[in-house]
């Protein structure tokens, strides 16, 4: 299955996590652990942290589960933001370090094919959010899908398109406003 | 410009939480973020919608099957922190996993959180008596515990001398979970044990927030929490 079931009721799960329900957080496991750590994965970059990620999220899960309101967002989404969140600080906690590595890595790679215009490898699917992306210039989406997907900083992401740091600032804040717009 | 905004108008808060959901900040811009969407509720309801706008994204992401240890390693994790007190139905202040996890990381405070939680059960028993442990936020280790056996007053125990920058104070705080932000207590010296009235306050009630922020010597300049948290905890009730 790559979609999540649409009839998976993650309420519900995280209501009896709440309630202490270890099978409960084993179902939401079984049925999210593999994106989750691929969504970890991407932004930390590295298996072994990644699924060390994927395990503090779980927890995160078990004991914050009592916190999740409804009102405030699905709770699909809640776990989504919960991993993601923790991979994001990861990486911009250990920025020194792991930007040196990026900016070595990727002036080698921009010497050899400069400014690159399409550098993701872009999927579009069926939601909103698509929808308003394909109306983006190539560039600009990409900083978007670099920097939600690969966790790139906004450094990051000029080394990588070959484009000047205030640009890509300015690009992103133009494409959020105007996803805003599109989506409502 | 053919508008001015300050720095608090929705426009900006929006851009804001559209970078911080995005993940172009800084550790420290979402450091920021992440305490000011604790009293801010304009900027959790913007974070929220930009969640909203983005989670298709993750699709994005190729899903990976984790290895068969993960699964382990996560419920070895639940049940070690589980295991500090599950014998017993009745919800006890040895039962309360938020206490006990918050105090996972050190031994020895655990066991002058014993002794406070000790003496606290020689209170009146007609008072519900509560206790908070304010551990640092990035460690988890205890540096303080609140007490109390009556919902007007808490005394302030420190389990070590802090350290306080030459030129900074630490600010108390409380927040109830209703409140709209939280509330002074003073300024507190580094070792220091205090008695603190809350008779102008609400009573104290379960899950309230107290924090010790790093402020300037006078404290802070907006009557809100602006340094970073140094201690955090809230509040849980003792049966």
């Amino acid at each position: 299955m790559s979609l999540p079931e649409p009839t998976f009721d993650y309420e519900a799960c995280l209501t009896r996590c709440a309630q202490g329900d270890q099978q409960a957080l084993r179902v939401l496991y079984d049925q999210e652990s593999a994106r989750l750590l691929g969504v970890a994965k991407r932004i930390v970059g590295d298996n072994a942290l990644a699924e060390d990620i994927v395990h503090d999220a779980f927890i995160k899960i078990w004991a914050r589960a009592n916190s999740y309101d409804s009102s405030r967002g699905s709770a699909r989404g809640w776990i989504f933001s919960v991993t993601r969140h923790l991979a994001l600080n990861f990486i911009r906690d250990n920025a020194n370090h792991a930007l040196a590595d990026e900016l070595d890595h990727e002036s080698m790679a921009d010497q050899a094919s400069p400014g690159i215009a399409d550098s993701f490898e872009y999927r579009a699917r069926s939601g909103r959010i698509y929808t308003c992306l394909e109306q983006l210039e190539p560039a600009r989406r990409n900083c978007i899908l670099h920097a939600y997907v690969d966790g790139y900083s906004h450094a990051q992401i000029a080394q990588k398109l070959g484009t000047p740091l205030g640009t890509v600032k300015a690009w992103i804040k133009r494409s959020l406003l105007a996803l805003r717009e599109c989506m409502g | 410009m053919s508008k001015v905004t300050g720095s608090n108008s929705p426009e900006n808060i929006d851009e804001l939480a559209s970078e911080y959901v995005l993940g172009t900040l800084s550790a420290q811009q979402r450091n920021e973020v992440r305490k000011r969407m604790a009293t801010e509720p304009e900027l959790r309801a913007a974070v929220d919608g930009w969640e909203r706008r983005l989670l298709e994204l993750t699709e994005q992401a190729d899903a990976q099957t984790p290895s068969p240890f993960l699964w382990r390693r996560v419920q070895r994790s639940i049940n070690s922190s589980l295991q500090q007190g599950s014998s017993t139905a009745a919800t006890s202040w040895w039962n309360l996993l938020p206490l006990w996890r918050s105090l996972a990381a050190s031994g020895i405070a655990a066991t002058l959180v014993l002794a406070a939680v000790l003496l606290l059960r020689n209170a009146p028993l007609n008072e519900t008596a509560y206790l908070v442990v304010l551990v640092a936020p990035q460690d988890k280790a205890p540096g303080w515990v609140i007490q109390t056996s009556n919902r007007q007053e808490i005394q302030l125990i420190p389990l070590g001398v802090a350290e306080v920058p030459r030129d900074k104070a630490l600010e108390f705080w409380t927040k109830g979970e209703d409140w709209q932000a939280p509330v002074s207590l003073g300024l507190v010296k580094p070792g220091q044990k205090l008695s603190i009235s809350l008779d102008k306050l609400p009573p104290l009630a379960p899950n309230q927030l107290f924090e010790l922020t790093l402020e300037n010597p006078n404290g802070s300049p907006t009557g809100k929490p602006t340094g970073p948290i140094q201690f955090i905890g809230r509040a849980v009730k003792v049966i």
